[in-house]
C-alpha cells in the first residue's frame, strides 16, 4: 500500500518514486496533478480561486500563481515540460447561488483559468472531469502515474 | 476600529458572535422542536477563526456525505447559512415526520429531500429573525437549497467566498440535540468581513 500524502487547500505536494498523493472532496475547487513519467515525478495542487489579488502572498491559493509555482518547483526536480502529463477535476457549481464578484460559478471560472494558465505554461490538460454538482476525491499515484477520482455514491473514475 | 480581516477580531468580538449564535440557535431550537414535538437543545455555540483545512478537519471526515441546506444571506448582512445534517439526523428526522426507517442520503426520495429543506428553511430562517430582531438589521433569505455531498465540498463554498479576503474563515456553529440524543447536527453563520462590521457597530462596539 503506497503510502498516502494528504494536500489540503491552498497547498501542494510534490513525491518521487513512490506515494499516493490525494485531495479530500474538491467542490468548486480544482486539482491538478501534474506527473512526469520518466522521472516518475508527479505534484499534485488544490487551488481554491481563479485569480491571485496583488495583496495576498498565500500563491497556492490561486490558479495562476499556484500553477507557476508548481511548475516552477517540478522543473527544479528535473521534470521536464514535454513529457509532463497534466490532469484536473473539480470545479463543481455546489449550489446556485449569486453571491458577491461573481462567487456563483466560481467553479466554472476556476476550470476555466486553470486550462487558461496551463495552455499560457505550454501544457496540456490530458483528463479531465470537472463542473457538475457534487464534490471530487483526487488521487495521483506516483509509482504509475494513475490518476483515480473518486464521487459520492458513484463508482471510482481512472481519469 | 473596523475589522479588516477575520484574524483580527478580539474576544469580545467573538464573544458577541457567541451571544448571536445563541440567541440565533435558541430561537431556532424552538422552532425545530414544534416541529418535530420533541424536545430539542442547541449546545453552546462557537465563535472560530480558522485556517481553511482545519475549519473542515473540526467539522468532521471531509469525505463524508451529508446533506445540507444553504441560504445566502443579503441586505445589509451578506454571507451564508448552512445547516449540516448527517445521516443520522436525517433518519431522525424522517422517522418522525414520516415514519420511515433508514434512508440513505444518497437514495433519498423527493418526498424526503423536501422534507429535509423545509425543516432546514424554518431553522435557518427563525435562527437569521432572532439575528436580524436582535441586532436591527435588514437580512434578505434566498431560497432554500438542499445537496447531499462531501462535507469538504459543501464547506468548500463559504470557504471560497471568504478566502478571497482572508486565508481564514470565520464561523459561527452550533449543534442541536434532539431529546438529549446526541444526534449531531450543525447551524454555521458564516458572514463576509463588511457584515460583520455593521454587526458590531449595530450592537454598539467600535
Amino acid at each position: 500500500m503506497a503510502k498516502k500524502i494528504s494536500v489540503g487547500i491552498a497547498d501542494m505536494k510534490i513525491a518521487r518514486q513512490e506515494g499516493e498523493l490525494i485531495t479530500y472532496a474538491l467542490g468548486s475547487c480544482i486539482g491538478i496533478a501534474f506527473y512526469d513519467p520518466m522521472i516518475k515525478l508527479g505534484g499534485l495542487l488544490h487551488i481554491m480561486l481563479p485569480e491571485k489579488s496583488a495583496t495576498d502572498s498565500n500563491v497556492l491559493k490561486y490558479a495562476d500563481s499556484g500553477i507557476r509555482e508548481t511548475l516552477r518547483k517540478l522543473y527544479a526536480f528535473g521534470a521536464t515540460k514535454g513529457r509532463l502529463v497534466v490532469k484536473i477535476a473539480g470545479g463543481a457549481k455546489m449550489f446556485e447561488m449569486k453571491g458577491p464578484g461573481g462567487l456563483g460559478n466560481i467553479g466554472e471560472r476556476n476550470a476555466q483559468n486553470v486550462k487558461r494558465i496551463l495552455m499560457m505554461e505550454g501544457l496540456r490538460v490530458s483528463a479531465e472531469d470537472t463542473g457538475a454538482n457534487y464534490a471530487r476525491t483526487m488521487s495521483l499515484d506516483v509509482a504509475t502515474g494513475q490518476v483515480c477520482v473518486r464521487t459520492a455514491g458513484k463508482p471510482e473514475r481512472k481519469l | 476600529m473596523a475589522i479588516k480581516k477575520y484574524e483580527e477580531m478580539n474576544a469580545l468580538e467573538l464573544d458577541i458572535l457567541k451571544e448571536i449564535g445563541s440567541i440565533g440557535g435558541g430561537n431556532a431550537a424552538t422552532a425545530l422542536s414544534s416541529m418535530l414535538s420533541a424536545k430539542v437543545n442547541m449546545t453552546l455555540p462557537r465563535a472560530e477563526i480558522l485556517e481553511f483545512n482545519e475549519a473542515i478537519e473540526k467539522m468532521g471526515d471531509p469525505e463524508s456525505v451529508v446533506a445540507a441546506i444553504f441560504v445566502e444571506m443579503s441586505g445589509e448582512i451578506e454571507g451564508i447559512m448552512l445547516f449540516i445534517l448527517p445521516q443520522e439526523f436525517s433518519d431522525d428526522i424522517l422517522f418522525r415526520m414520516l415514519g420511515k426507517t433508514r434512508v440513505e442520503l444518497l437514495e433519498l426520495e423527493e418526498i424526503d429531500t423536501s422534507v429535509l429543506t423545509e425543516i432546514g428553511n424554518i431553522v435557518i430562517s427563525s435562527y437569521v429573525t432572532a439575528l436580524s430582531s436582535l441586532t436591527n438589521v435588514e437580512v434578505e433569505l434566498s431560497v432554500p437549497q438542499f445537496t447531499v455531498n462531501m462535507l469538504g465540498g459543501i464547506l468548500s463554498v463559504p470557504i471560497a467566498m471568504m478566502g478571497q479576503h482572508s486565508d481564514r474563515i470565520m464561523m459561527v456553529t452550533g449543534d442541536f440535540k434532539v431529546d438529549e440524543k446526541s444526534l449531531h447536527s450543525s447551524m454555521l453563520l458564516l458572514p463576509d468581513v463588511k457584515s460583520l462590521n455593521i454587526l458590531m457597530k449595530k450592537l454598539g462596539v467600535e
